[in-house]
This record gives structure tokens, sequence and C-alpha cells, in this order.
């Protein structure tokens, strides 16, 4: 009890020290996304909340259908409405809520204020249009610049990028460059306007390891140069230790764990992140077989009422398929959804 | 340069592999793209080997031509000391029940027309191991194997998710009897939980059906967790062979070691900047001369553009293809180091693995 009651004025005083240090640049706040035809009561992101901080760099990790690129989406005003549609929360950015926005005032931020890198980079580039003119387009958009100063500003960003021979490039078509090279134009284009949140998605998964690291450490350097906030979804845990502040954990359309990313990979909470990290093979010496995860996540028929993993977890029985588990604060910072964390003391000695 | 094996168990051997793409006919591309230039290895009875490399280091193709799956441009293939590149048809279609192959797409590799009774049925069919209700039993049976539902045998491919649907394409490589699978990137296309599953899956038959596997790939960390040996590929030639944990304690080619840094370590304890590799791999249409390594190669020097290194075998057997191998030996060393892991991480991980089996057990207990 006294214990609790310490924790308690812990977490307050933690609260009041990060109010009055710094307003997040963006702060999501029970965001829920709803699929026309889905059952009721099943969200496809459902209560998320999480926020990031100017020069800071927020990972939502999560497997395919966990809600990670649905977030996104619906936070950039790029949701197919229908079959999309937000039914509840706010995203307050820079004091304005981006879910009330009209598609004008949306237009005008998306780009300029915030952007976006997606995964496939030759999917996402008009097979068209030159990369200056692609690049150059997003800054006549929102600066009141002539073409070629936009030009001027687009051979810059190519700087910026490490792009080789970039006057060439300038010229070039999608098709003529790389892999790598195409997701270093998405990232140019994306910051040539200076946006104070830039959200990536997945920006390195198609890519091979050497390039992978080499994008990296060029997205960290810009920010680090510009003080640009990101928002970067991920699947690998790998990348995530690499680059994140703050990690949100997603499953099934819920943040099932939240916090600092040391809490997280040294002290996980919940069990779907305890068993994401058993099933990543170790680059050390062997160590036996991999943990794994049961199963696959359930359609959403078949959501359980309560907490989403039930079906999957080892820990789970007949509360944890009934009652939805609220996102708990372990430790100051450190949130998760489960009934039984930290599970040594709820489960350990029954074992 | 064909090392010529002699000691050693090999089931599967590739000696001075080539294979040419483009430059032949009248309408075909003048361009002639090397992706597997002069390529030697053996693979051992029992173990699993593992290619790695990046994309359009020639992996692939050299997987599908230790097959037979295409025709080399020159070179040989030897499985159990015979030349398999002789072989009529109907012989090789004999050799095919041994030797199988799952692929990387789950969802392009499975027939969209056939349920999965039927697709799992067709090698048992083809080679006349069984008919009627054996077959039914046998294709029951494989499904339960690879841990699927024998009921679903009347579902199409699309109402299995990816990781499901690559259970049914390891049943299927299972069907025949086979002695060896290669995996082209088998666990890839796969989400993190699903990958573990199938990773332990491919281990588990191994053991139980005496397998000798071949794994294709790009992640390191798997590679490291299942195999035994590994070859590292670049640009259509083996750059370095090795026992998998000496490769990883101490890779003796820059381009091992420099793969091997480029890895994201899953531990945010230590973060440090990496020594990285600059540009992209350049087109194996036209490879850059001497060393195909040197033009990113942080220790390359003049002979490095003149002379092609060979493949040559360091004094514990290890091989390595470069100049300085010697001079450069430990600039890798330790470039990876796993990291430790937290207290309170290995308490959770033991006490979910010990529920996690539980689970298991009471999943059979109840059918």
């Amino acid at each position: 009890m006294a214990r609790e009651a310490a924790q308690q004025t812990m977490a307050e005083m933690n609260n009041a020290a990060a109010l009055a240090a710094e307003q997040p640049l963006l702060s999501v706040r029970g965001l829920s996304v709803r699929f026309d035809g889905a059952p009721k009561e099943v969200n496809v992101v459902d209560d998320v909340s999480f926020s990031v901080s100017k020069g800071k760099t927020l990972c939502i990790v999560g497997e395919s259908g966990c809600g990670k690129s649905v977030t996104s989406l619906a936070l950039m005003g790029l949701l197919p409405t229908p079959p999309a549609r937000i039914i509840a929360g706010s995203a307050m950015f820079d004091g304005q809520d981006l879910l009330t926005l009209s598609e004008r005032e949306r237009a005008d931020l998306r780009g300029d204020r915030m952007a976006m890198i997606f995964q496939e980079p030759m999917t996402s580039l008009n097979p068209a249009f030159t990369i200056g003119d692609q690049i150059a387009e997003g800054i006549v958009r929102h600066k009141k610049v002539s073409k070629a100063e936009a030009m001027e500003r687009a051979l810059d960003m190519l700087r910026k990028v490490r792009i080789p021979a970039p006057e060439k490039r300038l010229r070039a078509y999608p098709h003529e460059v790389s892999g790598g090279m195409r997701q270093r134009v998405m990232i140019a284009m994306a910051l040539a306007n200076d946006p104070q949140l830039l959200i990536a998605d997945e920006p390195t998964t198609a890519l091979d390891v050497t390039i992978q690291a080499q994008i990296l450490t060029l997205i960290r350097r810009l920010q680090e140069e510009t003080g640009t906030a990101m928002i970067l979804i991920t699947h690998d845990l790998g990348v995530v230790a690499e680059v994140a502040d703050e990690v949100a954990v997603m499953y099934a359309g819920r943040v099932v764990e939240s916090g600092p990313v040391e809490a997280i990979f040294d002290d996980p909470q919940h069990p779907y992140t305890i068993g994401l990290m058993g099933s990543v093979p170790s680059l050390g010496r062997r160590q036996g077989r991999l943990a794994t995860i049961r199963g696959t996540v359930p359609p959403a028929e078949l959501m359980p009422k309560g907490c989403r993993f039930t079906p999957r977890c080892p820990f789970s029985d007949s509360r944890c398929a009934n009652d939805p588990p609220p996102l708990t604060e372990i430790k100051p910072g450190h949130r998760a959804r489960c009934w039984y964390a930290p599970l040594e003391q709820h489960l350990g000695a029954a074992s | 340069m064909s090392v010529a094996p002699v000691t050693n168990d090999f089931i599967l051997e590739g000696i001075d592999l080539k294979k040419h793409f483009g430059g032949g006919g009248l309408l075909s591309s003048p361009t002639v793209v090397r992706a597997v230039d002069g390529v030697s290895l053996g693979v051992q009875r029992g173990e699993t080997f593992a290619i790695v490399g990046e994309s359009g280091c020639g992996k692939s193709t050299l997987g599908r031509l230790m097959l037979r799956l295409i025709e080399p441009t020159g070179g040989d293939v030897r499985y159990e000391g015979q030349s398999i590149l002789k072989l009529s048809k109907s012989e090789m279609r004999r050799l095919r029940r041994e030797l199988q192959i799952i692929f990387q797409d789950p969802f392009a590799s499975l027939n969209p027309r056939m349920n999965v009774g039927d697709i799992i049925a067709e090698p048992i069919w083809l080679h006349s191991l069984a008919s009627g209700k054996d077959k039914r039993e046998r294709v029951a049976d494989l499904m339960r194997t690879v841990g699927l539902l024998p009921t679903h045998t009347d579902r199409y491919p699309h109402e299995f998710s990816g990781g499901q649907r690559q259970r049914i394409g390891i049943a299927r490589a299972l069907a025949g009897d086979p002695k060896l699978i290669i995996g082209d990137e088998p666990v890839s296309a796969l989400d993190v939980s699903i990958q573990a599953q199938i990773i332990n899956l491919l281990e588990d038959l191994k053991e139980r059906f005496g397998l000798t596997l071949v794994i294709v790939a790009h992640d390191l960390a798997v590679i490291r967790h299942m195999s035994d040996r590994v070859a590292v590929m670049y640009l259509g030639e083996i750059v370095e062979l090795s026992e998998t944990d000496a490769l990883f304690d101490n890779p003796l080619h820059p381009y091992t070691q420099a793969l091997l840094a480029a890895i994201p370590i899953p531990s945010p304890t230590n973060r440090q900047p990496k020594a990285l590799l600059q540009g992209d791999v350049p087109s194996p249409a036209a490879p850059p001369s001497g060393c195909r390594f040197h033009t990113r190669c942080p220790h390359a020097r003049p002979l490095c553009k003149e002379q092609h290194p060979a493949l040559e075998t360091a004094p514990d057997g290890r091989k390595v293809a470069c100049h300085f191998w010697r001079e450069i030996q430990g600039a890798g060393a330790g470039s990876i180091s796993a990291p430790s892991q937290s207290p309170a991480l290995a308490k959770r991980l033991a006490l979910y693995r010990t529920w996690r089996e539980r689970q298991d057990k009471a999943v059979t207990a109840s059918p």
C-alpha cells in the first residue's frame, strides 16, 4: 500500500515536471478508427494515445495488421473515408487538432509542417516526372517561390541527403536510380519545407541491410540538424533500439505498452512485447530454440472482448478474455496494458 | 579455380558454377549479366548451410542452379557424387523427390485454384507414392506435421495467413520424403512472431527427418541462429565461406565485416556511430575490375583494382577471397557484440517460456 502511494506521488511529480519542461509537439489522445462493416466494438485503431516532442523520435512497433499504418494515415489526413472513420480522439499538433481540420487546412499542413515517408519508394514516386520536378512541386505549393528557385532548393536537398552527382539526378526519372537512392529522394522531398514533424512508415523495410544503415544514419543526422520530431513506424526491434527515444508497442489496434526505449528493452512488461523479443534471433551465439508467440492475430469477427492478446497469450485467463485491461503506469512514463504486469509478481509464485 | 573437395561427406556440390543472363540471341539484350560467376561449394550431409548476400548478389540464382531449376552456363552440380546436369528429364523428375525447395513468397508460390489437400498431394501423386485412402492419410499426416489442421484440406490458399501458407509450402516440400531442402528466403516475408514459428518448425523437421537444409537469406540474425556454415556472396561470387560462429566472431573479408556492422542491434544501451559502407552494389552487368568489392571497400589498394583475388583457404579451413585478409584481420572482430539481456528481461523471458510450453501441452491434451 505504502509503496503504491509512493509510486503515485512520484508519478505526479514526474507529470508536473514534464508539463513544466515542454509541451509535446504532437499529442494524440484516445484515437479510435473504425472501418465500415467491421463487427461492433472492434475498431481497427482503438483508444491510441502517444505524444512526441521536438527533436525526439517515437517508434511505433507492431506486426502487420496492428494498426500502425492506419494511425499514421489518420494523422496525415490520408485515410480513405469511407470505409475508414475516425470515431473518437484528438491529435493536438502545435495547438491545432489535426482531426478537426478542414481538407484545405490539412492540405496546407501536409508536406509543409508535417511530412511523410512511405515504405515503397518505387510506388510513391511518380514515374512520369523527373526527381527534380517532384521535389520542387511541394516547395512551390507551400512557399512563395518561382519554379527556378524551387529547383535550386531541390538541388540543395539532394546534396543534403548525399546523393552523388545531384545535378544529374535532378533530371533523372525514378526508374533510373536504385532503391536506396529513391528512398533518399523521398526523404529529400519530405524535408524540403523543413517540417516540424516527420512520419516515416517502414522507411527501410524494402532495403538491404547496408543501405538501411545508411538511410537510418542519414535520417538521424538530418534530425539533429533540423530538430524535426519523428514518428518512425517499424516492425524491426533492431531499428527501434537504434533510433527511438520513446516506443509504443501496438497489437491489434491498441497500444499494449509504451515508454522510454530503455524501459521497453530492459524492463518489458506486456507478454506480447516479451514474446516479440523472444522471437527475434540473437546475434550472439545460439541459445536454444526461439521463444514463439502462438498462432496469429485473430480476424476482426473473432476479436476477444477483453484483452486482444488473450488467445495467444500464455498467461491469459477468463478475466483477460472478458475485461479489457487499462493502460496502467508501471513506472513513471512506462505503461502496459496487462492485468498481470509485472508478471513475476503475479504469476512467478504459481509456476 | 575449382577447389575440388576431397574429404567430407558432401550431399550436394556446385563446381565452378556460372550463370550468365542475356547476350545470347538476336532479340536478347546485348549486356551479359553474370549473376553467378564461378562459384564452388559443397553442402555436407545433415548440416544447415546458408548463402547470404544483398539483393542482386546472385544467391537465389545459385540456389536454383544447385537444384537444376535453371541450366548453368558453365560448371557442374553433383548430387551424391553424381553430376545431375546430364540426367534426362524423367530421371531429373525422379530426383526432384529428394531435392526440394521452399520459396520466399507464400502468396505467389501456391496455385490459387487448387485446394490445400491437392497442393500437398500433388508430389505424392506425381511420384506414385500412394493413392486413395493412403494418400489422404499421408496428406493429413503432413498437415499435422507442419502444424496445420487436417480438417482444412478443402480450403484454398487465399483462406490462409502468410505463415500458414508457408507451412503449406513446407508440407508440399516434405511430401516426397526429400533428403535436402533449399529454402529461398523462407521467412523473410513473414512477421517476426510468425518467422520464429517457421524457424522452429524447420529445425524440428530437419531433426525429425534427417534433412539437409540450404537457407538462402539476407537476414544475418536468422542465419546465425539456424546455420552451421555460411557462404557470403557479393556480385555473383563467394567472398567468404566459413563456420557460422567463426564468421560472426571474426569476419575475415571486408564485405562480411561491413555487412555485420550494418545490422541494427536490438539493444538501446550502447548506441554508437558505425563505420558504414558507402554507395550501392554495382550492377552485375558491369562488375568492377579486379576485386569486385574494391569500389566500396575501406581497405582497397591499387592491387585490388587490377587483380582478381582467388578464394584461398585460411589455416583454420575458412575460405576468403581478399588479397589482404591477413593484414586487415581483426578489423571486424567484435563488430557485433550480442546485447546482454537485462535481468528483468531474462527473468520474464524464462517465465514466458515456461508458460508457453504449458500452453502447448494444454493444446495437445485437449484436441
